[in-house]
């Protein structure tokens, strides 16, 4: 005979609908979206791994001052390797009467980073362009709109991903990318070669004829290859000016390193919502057994077991959880698989994607929540079901019943009444805290981050040492009225915690006139106000980098912060800068690069003169300063670059994240002050029977609870503001540059009224629900 | 013998607040006897139902049911005696709320490889016209027998009734009575019924006095009546 018992099931799930389909809609978007974001990085993972073979990505490419002979090419190929001509032109786009940043603009590539066609069609005349997807998007351009480079008009007949440029990093040496400014796109040959050689970059690619084995064997490969290819060039009149292997190509890599690395922080979040709503579950099924103790009584005297009720009781949440785990992932394979997909495709120019069946995705959203469920459920249940037939039918279930009621202060008689309420319901009012912590904290990321990032947008403008920063390629002097020289490298730094990240080292004149409160000494370093805090570093304290490409080491003392914000480096004085870095005087060449360098310092004796760079509030281009002798220029735009694509490509995790919090902040005080009213039934119906009025009676049971949503918020907001100094730093973990966590009050204030409020219209639901209490409720249950 | 209860003692709480609320009890019950417990409150015979329907324990001495001594049992065995020997009565119906009243005599049903017949008990009980209602439709008496269907339903061996008829009006409890003299005749239960009430004892086989947690009369009924016939 099939359980009598199981009838209870869906009767209880249509009596407690309320309860039920809130944890369930909570738990179906919880998990739907969790479950879309782990499908989706996994297929966006497998086509970017894919697109390495199935669209011929290069192994490494590298950019030559003078088109190489075919001489050089020959002697270049001879070493192992098979090279592509991947010519560029870096040009101003204009679309629409706006300015739309800068395109990287190649011709057609028919055997090496070939593009995905994802929308439209390949040009097929001299007057199209086909062009990154992420750039046009987010510069409101589509298929058919017009743009303008050099003059010319080239029609979009194409939306494209170029493997080679799935992170739209402008230049390698870049802390973040910017996709709203710089994009990449294909024009003709013809069309490509109208744009003349102005503009244009000698940039070739390769693939070896014997790929490597390993991570190790490629870094050996392509050391060896730069040094092969810088003697080539010296010896043919021609100068090697960039050089990137592919492993540290961060427009190839970084999409890849950064696709699933919020996985973790997902899955933590998901079994955190899963935990509360197990914990909200074993509230109420305690409550439940409380209520039901003298039928349990009953069932137990007559002979059912314990491991029968047990499973009784857990048949409701289990049920639950396992439908939203189900319903939860088939919307994660359709609905929320495009939102997280979207996420990433917002950040990156990805190929094709194709959704795959995620077998761990599906265990860990669906057997670890029934896992969670049980366990957290499970476990109060069990223990709760040990007492005796006897006790539960005596109703002498709780734990620790006071002998004696606390005693209170002499308040008045409405607030001890609500005092007592709140004793009476610790264990909920606990769980409501550990609710209200949690929502509070993912409303204060939801809420912080935006105005974090235009905090630090505003601060990188404001506390900029000039408005226009070069860095050469060759030195050429300028009228020190005008601007002011500087040196500038960059090492990795070394760090046990953080990723190892790029840091530029600046060599700054004596008396610069641009960084007036940088007092340097004359050994050592000063760092950053915002890189002390990073790396929690202080005056006395020793950084440690290391070369990039080489095998150089840096320890560096530092002797003074730098209080300036939005922004991470390290200074020192331009003498100092020469000596540690080795700058030799270059009898041969005027080039700045490192290869120009490593054979001064054959040749040379030291250069206590050297710069590489010019500070200035003028735009020097053209007038003052070559461009073929700038290798990069540092404006504006390059410092908020950080904030802005982060605020582009995270914006709407914060916005859900933003409303995800309310929903669960809203769902906690519902359930828990359902169930304290619940508790209350008998008291609430008397207090009616005694004259008192629906309101009176709201503000004894309903401001108790107001009392502890006051409490735990303002609570939460310390907790979280320390947790928050936490989150952060492993938030940034993967990311270069540094966040100041700066909380305004007015936030503190809206997140307080935005809990409040929230709880208020809670509250007036639960008004309705005392309103509705019968008086004859008192009467029923006299035992 | 059937039901053996042999020098059981219980007691309560500790040092100078301890209470001895059964002080040596012995008796015998036979197979389809209707034995009564009376006495005042806190005379123990509440206690020494829980005791005989395992749940509670005694301190020492034992209750045997044909022979098997329940002391000896675990906590899994004693659910096992209770599912398969007892069914119970008590004077809260703790029926439960969202069942109906066919569904709650089902409930004990499922506790039994060979229950009786659902449809025929419900007739017998005078449910069947109410069977599809929720306890809260039902009056004091109809929940009461829904109680004594969830209870007899699986064909007890033994029926333990606490105060079966505490919250029922005259009427009401006369007709439980009847429910429960008629259960005894057709299907032969031994029933061990506490009650306040005195008039009760007139319709049981045997009648147990029990004060200061002592059996101070046990005298077997000759003058049985009907519990049609009993008047309070």
């Amino acid at each position: 005979m099939r359980n009598p018992l199981m009838k209870r099931i869906p009767r209880e799930l249509i009596g407690e609908f309320g309860k039920y389909i809130a944890i369930f809609l909570f738990m179906v978007a919880t998990i739907g979206f969790i479950s879309g974001f782990l499908v989706a990085t996994q297929g966006l993972k497998i086509e970017y791994d894919n697109s390495f073979e199935k669209y011929n990505v290069e192994y490494g490419h590298f950019v030559l001052k003078k088109e190489a002979t075919e001489k050089l090419t020959e002697k270049i190929s001879n070493h192992g390797i098979k090279l592509y001509e991947q010519n560029y032109n870096d040009l101003d786009v204009t679309a629409k009467g706006e300015p739309h940043g800068i395109m990287r603009v190649f011709k057609p590539r028919d055997e090496v980073n070939k593009v995905d066609l994802l929308d439209g069609r390949m040009i097929e005349s001299d007057d199209e362009i086909v062009a990154d997807r992420l750039y046009l998007s987010n510069n409101d351009l589509e298929i058919g709109d017009v743009i303008t480079m050099q003059g010319n008009d080239f029609k979009v007949v194409g939306i494209v991903a170029l493997t080679d440029y799935s992170t739209l990093y402008k230049n390698n040496n870049e802390i973040m990318f910017d996709s709203v400014a710089f994009g990449a796109g294909i024009v003709s040959e013809r069309a490509f070669d109208d744009f003349g050689k102005g503009n244009l970059n000698y940039s070739y690619a390769w693939l070896y004829d014997k790929v490597p084995e390993d991570k190790q064997a490629e870094k050996k490969d392509s050391d060896d290859l730069a040094y092969d290819i810088s003697m080539d060039c010296l010896n043919e009149d021609n100068e090697l000016t960039i050089f990137i292997p592919r492993y540290a190509n961060k427009s190839i890599n970084f999409a890849g390193e950064d696709i699933g690395k919020d996985r973790p922080m997902m899955l933590v979040l998901l079994y955190i919502l899963i935990a509360i709503m197990a914990f909200v579950f074993a509230v109420t099924i305690n409550h439940s057994v409380v209520k039901e103790a003298n039928v349990i009584g009953t069932l137990r005297a007559s002979g059912y077991t314990k491991r029968e009720i047990f499973v009784h009781y857990m048949i409701s949440p289990m049920l639950v959880t396992f439908i939203a785990s189900i319903i939860g992932n088939i919307l994660g394979y359709t609905v929320f698989e495009d939102i997280a997909k979207e996420m990433y495709r917002g950040s990156y120019g990805l190929t094709h994607y194709v959704s795959y069946f995620n077998m761990d995705a599906f265990v860990r959203t669906t057997v670890v929540p029934m896992i969670i469920m049980i366990v957290v459920t499970g476990i109060g249940l069990w223990r709760k079901l040990s007492y005796s037939p006897l006790n539960f039918i005596r109703r002498d279930i709780v734990k620790h019943r006071r002998e004696k009621a606390v005693k209170l202060p002499k308040i008045g008689f409405f607030s001890r009444f609500r005092l007592r309420v709140i004793i009476q319901n610790i264990p909920n009012y606990v769980t409501l805290f550990f609710g209200i912590l949690f929502s509070c904290l993912l409303l204060m990321f939801g809420m912080i981050m935006t105005p974090l990032l235009h905090t630090y947008s505003d601060n990188a403008v404001a506390y900029k040492p000039a408005n226009y920063q070069y860095i050469l390629s060759s030195k050429q002097e300028v009228d020190p009225e005008i601007a002011e020289k500087y040196c500038v490298t960059s090492l990795k730094m070394i760090d046990s915690f953080f990723n190892p990240e790029e840091m530029s080292i600046y060599g700054i004149m004596e008396d610069s006139r641009f960084y007036k409160n940088l007092e340097l000494p004359k050994e050592g370093v000063v760092v950053t106000a915002d890189f002390a805090e990073k790396y929690r570093v202080g005056v006395g304290d020793i950084i440690n980098l290391r070369e990039e490409y080489g095998t150089g080491l840096y320890a560096f003392e530092i002797k003074g912060i730098y209080e300036t914000k939005s922004s991470l480096g390290i200074y020192m004085r331009q003498k100092y800068f020469c000596e540690v870095f080795e700058k030799m005087i270059d009898e041969h060449s005027d080039s700045m690069d490192m290869f120009g360098n490593a054979l001064s310092k054959i040749m040379g004796e030291r250069d206590e003169s050297y710069y590489n760079g010019y500070l200035s509030d003028i735009d020097l281009r053209g007038k003052y300063l070559n461009e073929e002798n700038i290798a990069a220029m540092i404006t504006e735009d390059d410092l908020t670059s950080l904030a802005r694509q982060m605020d582009v490509s995270m914006g709407d995790l914060f916005n859900m994240l933003y409303i995800f919090a309310l929903v669960l902040f809203a769902l906690l005080i519902f359930l828990l002050t359902k169930i304290i009213l619940e508790k209350n039934i008998t008291s609430i119906s008397m207090t009616k029977i005694l004259g008192y009025y629906d309101g009176e009676i709201s503000r004894l049971y309903l401001l108790a609870s107001v009392w502890v949503v006051i409490i735990s918020s303002v609570l939460s907001m310390a907790i979280n503001t320390a947790l928050f100094h936490v989150i952060l730093r492993i938030f940034m973990k993967g990311y270069g540059g540094w966040f100041e966590l700066v909380i305004p009050l007015s936030l503190y204030f809206k997140i307080f009224i935005m809990m409040v409020l929230t709880y208020l219209v809670v509250a007036v639901f639960q008004f309705f629900r005392i309103k509705k209490i019968p008086m004859d409720e008192a009467l029923k249950n006299v035992e | 013998m059937f039901l053996e209860i042999n020098n059981l003692k219980k007691g309560f709480g500790q040092g100078s607040s301890r209470v001895e609320v059964l002080k040596g009890i012995t008796c015998d019950i036979k197979k389809g006897e209707i034995c009564v417990l009376l006495g005042p409150s806190g005379s123990g015979k509440s206690t020494l139902l829980n005791i005989i329907g395992g749940i509670d324990a005694a301190d020492s001495g034992y209750v045997a049911i044909e022979g098997e001594k329940m002391a000896d049992m675990t906590e899994k065995q004693l659910t096992g005696y209770r599912r398969k020997h007892l069914g119970y009565i008590f004077q809260m119906y703790n029926l439960i709320p969202n069942l109906n009243v066919k569904e709650n005599i089902e409930v004990g049903a499922y506790l039994s490889d060979n229950p009786l017949d659902i449809g025929e008990l419900l007739n017998t009980l005078g449910l069947y016209e109410h069977r599809h209602k929720l306890p809260n439709q039902l009056s004091g008496g109809q929940q009461q027998r829904c109680s004594i269907g969830r209870a007899i339903i699986k064909n007890p061996d033994i029926l333990l009734c606490d105060e079966p008829t505490g919250a029922l009006d005259y009427n009401t409890s006369k007709e439980v009575l009847k429910i429960i003299e008629q259960v005894n005749r057709k299907y032969g239960n031994t029933v061990v019924m506490v009650t306040h009430n005195d008039a009760i004892k007139n319709m049981a086989d045997r009648v147990i006095k029990l004060r200061d947690g002592m059996i101070r009369h046990d005298i077997r009924n000759e003058q049985k009546i009907s519990a049609e016939d009993l008047d309070w």
